[in-house]
């Protein structure tokens, strides 16, 4: 029986689930649950359904590593890996050049820069609001009316972008309705809102400077009116791997299948 | 000198009646905060001082005095209220620019009055926006509800204008208490920088002079030079116990320096060799606090303040993984202590160009520039570096602190050419940022880690 090692990524509202293979390091499974009110519960639900996907029984797990925020208490004896840490194993196993790895989540955006060996070597996090983070664009899309999933591609539509203030979730939210009062397009509106997050993005890896491949990863790169604007905002080509919300939880597993020495198996 | 008593006039006519109360709160409300706020502040004073015991099953004995001294509320305040009984005077101050020197020449006792009280900073919104520095704030809401015992017996207080904030809060502070405002330049290496900053220290010994009634001359200016001069010798000593292999935790070295803000220096300085007595014994013993490859991490930036803003000492000696402080550049701590008045001759003019040499010229307070920018506070880290074999910075800085938080880049700069790793970590006077915190803090240790296990 080949034995597998399970990952986690505690985020602020989605919990990512996923199971690797110890010998092959392929990804057999990955789920998501709602973080919620319980999240230890939605943690276990979102495990036993992977175990299920994968066929798997938690006897053939023999590691759990977890990233993201921490829990108190676990229902599984876990290895912690910081979300820094996790962040850039799975950048640098995805793409083994990279040098800038970029995560966009629901309420924190943070980067990593890690030199040629793939060790990280500076980081940063978002200030304190979320308007560098998804959080901004799910405001947004209300503000607009339109569904979340429909702000990238309607983004695109537009030629030029509105200005408006990133500052603040809640004052890009004001800002946001006297363009509306303004009557200026939707598009041109739903671009101005992810530019105003490439902005605050963009400044942040500049601290630690764009070091080519650069990597996106988190929820929101999904988004394709994010990724338009942060290319233009970065100048440079950004890779996005596939699966990229599931980033901390592969790279939390990837780190604790090395800690507990389950690659033997 | 000629123009001394023309100066001395200006000043006095500033005094004006002082106020009791802000108007921003009422008595009724000072008299509930007031306990409620205390009690709070002493069950995290003896929360925190549990942990560190915890923490280290094996601490020093001999910090069971700064312990005691650690309480803010404790035996120090009585000897505070028992000395001005007898007559002597308090004076409160709010930078390491303070003359400590004059003030004890003078008989009188100097305390820091800065706050650490995390609550008290909302309380401070009242009156300033929040965009302001926390310890401002915090310090604002401490008068607002007289909950700092130092600050309450001060007689007079020396604010000095460093900063923006330091300004304006010596203003607020100043309705309600006497301040002698001090001004220092912000460019040191000009002669009328030297030459205005010591007819300013001149100012400070004139106006203690009046208010204590005692003159200050060489027979007890030399004993408190004298005296400053041991506790930096004590102090040393125990920086030189923090360079290699270490037998006491940063957080104990911490709290060692902060009580000398408030403590009598005589025995703080007793006390701090009796401790280093200690030390010298483990080190002997090879008794080191934790593993030798323990990331060695130094912190910098806004002064931090006993008992509230503790949390990231905390962090970075009582996370997974664990890092251990070996040195710090705080005006809230090293700083405060590395260096002596230097004297030549003992005569009073030499003594006074020393105490106003060693505040200004040694200082490396952000507030300073030069053409080649703040170089003596690069210089100085440095030079901590090579010596406390530092692995790792951590640039800490409260919202709203300008200062520190634009010398960022240059110092990062400075570092990266050494290629020592500098965080930035900002933060406010708030408990509920911890858990964010540690993920940033705890994520630069496995950094440091991984590049250590290279």
């Amino acid at each position: 029986m080949t034995t597998s090692t399970i990952g986690f990524d505690i985020g602020t509202q989605t919990i990512k689930v996923i199971i690797l293979n110890n010998k092959t390091r392929q990804v057999v499974a990955r789920t998501q649950a709602f973080a919620g009110f319980d999240p230890a519960q939605a943690l276990k639900t979102a495990v036993e359904q992977a175990l299920k996907t994968a066929n798997l029984t938690q006897t053939d797990i023999t590691t759990f590593a977890t990233t993201g925020s921490n829990l108190e208490t676990y229902p599984y004896p876990v290895i912690t890996v910081s979300t820094m840490s996790a962040l850039t194993k799975a950048g640098t196993h995805f793409f083994p050049q990279a040098h800038t790895i970029i995560e966009v989540g629901a309420e924190e955006a943070r980067a990593v820069k890690c030199d040629d060996r793939g060790l990280m070597v500076d980081f940063v996090v978002n200030e304190r609001c979320a308007a560098g983070a998804g959080a901004f664009i799910e405001a947004m899309a209300r503000a607009l009316e339109v569904k979340m999933e429909d702000m990238g591609p309607l983004s695109l539509e537009a030629e030029r972008a509105s200005s408006i203030n990133a500052a603040c979730v809640i004052f890009g939210e004001s800002d946001v309705v006297s363009l509306i009062h303004k009557q200026e397009p939707k598009s041109e509106i739903a671009r101005a809102v992810y530019d105003a997050m490439a902005d605050r993005v963009s400044a942040m890896v500049h601290r630690l400077g764009v070091n080519p491949q650069v990597v996106l990863v988190g929820g929101v790169a999904k988004d394709v009116g994010f990724i338009a604007s942060l290319k233009r905002k970065l100048g440079v080509e950004v890779f996005i791997p596939e699966f990229s919300e599931y980033a901390g939880a592969l790279g939390a597993a990837l780190i604790g299948l090395t800690k507990s020495g389950g690659n033997k198996n | 000198m000629k123009n001394q008593p023309q100066q001395q006039q200006k000043k006095e006519a500033k005094t004006v009646e002082l106020k009791k109360i802000m108007p921003e709160t009422t008595q009724k409300e000072i008299d509930t905060l007031n306990p409620t706020l205390k009690a709070a502040s002493e069950q995290i004073i003896a929360q925190t001082l549990e942990r560190l015991k915890k923490i280290n099953p094996n601490r020093p004995k001999e910090m069971e005095y700064f312990d005691e001294m650690a309480n803010l509320f404790g035996k120090r305040v009585e000897e505070l209220k028992q000395a001005q009984a007898e007559g002597k005077k308090i004076i409160g101050y709010n930078c390491i620019f303070a003359p400590l020197e004059l003030i004890l020449a003078a008989d009188a006792i100097p305390v820091r009055i800065n706050s650490g009280w995390y609550d008290t900073s909302k309380l401070g919104d009242r009156v300033v926006p929040v965009e302001v520095c926390s310890i401002i704030r915090s310090t604002i809401g401490a008068k607002m509800v007289e909950l700092s015992p130092f600050l309450e017996l001060s007689d007079v207080l020396i604010t000095v204008l460093t900063c923006d904030g330091m300004t304006k809060l010596s203003e607020i502070l100043g309705e309600y208490k006497q301040v002698w405002g001090l001004s220092n330049p912000r460019i040191k290496d000009s002669e009328q920088a030297l030459k205005f900053w010591n007819e300013e220290i001149k100012q400070i010994k004139t106006n203690l002079e009046k208010l204590t009634g005692n003159k200050i001359t060489v027979k007890n200016l030399k004993p408190a030079i004298l005296k400053t001069q041991k506790a930096t010798k004590a102090f040393r000593r125990l920086q030189n116990l923090r360079k290699d292999d270490t037998v006491i935790s940063g957080q104990d070295a911490l709290l060692v320096t902060q009580t000398y803000m408030w403590d009598d220096i005589d025995r703080w300085t007793e006390k701090t060799n009796v401790l280093c007595d200690e030390l010298d014994r483990r080190v002997q013993a090879k008794e080191w606090i934790c593993p030798s490859d323990t990331p060695r991490v130094m912190i910098t930036g806004t002064p931090m303040f006993w008992p509230d803003n503790w949390k990231l000492p905390s962090l970075i000696e009582e996370g997974n993984p664990r890092g251990i402080l070996v040195a710090d550049e705080l005006c809230s701590s090293e700083r405060l202590l590395y260096d002596p008045v230097g004297i030549d001759e003992w005569t009073m003019n030499d003594m006074l160009n020393a105490i106003g040499e060693r505040y200004l010229m040694a200082c490396t307070c952000p507030c300073f520039t030069s053409k080649d920018g703040n170089e003596d506070r690069i210089n100085w880290l440095l030079t901590k570096i090579k010596d406390h074999k530092i692995q790792g910075v951590i640039y800490y800085v409260t919202r709203g602190c300008m200062l520190y938080a634009m010398e960022y880049t240059t110092v990062k700069r400075a570092l990266d050419k050494i290629n020592i790793p500098v965080y930035y970590l900002d933060t406010d006077y708030t408990r509920e940022d911890t858990g964010q915190l540690k993920t940033r803090v705890e994520a630069f240790l496995e950094m440091l880690n991984a590049q250590i296990d290279i």
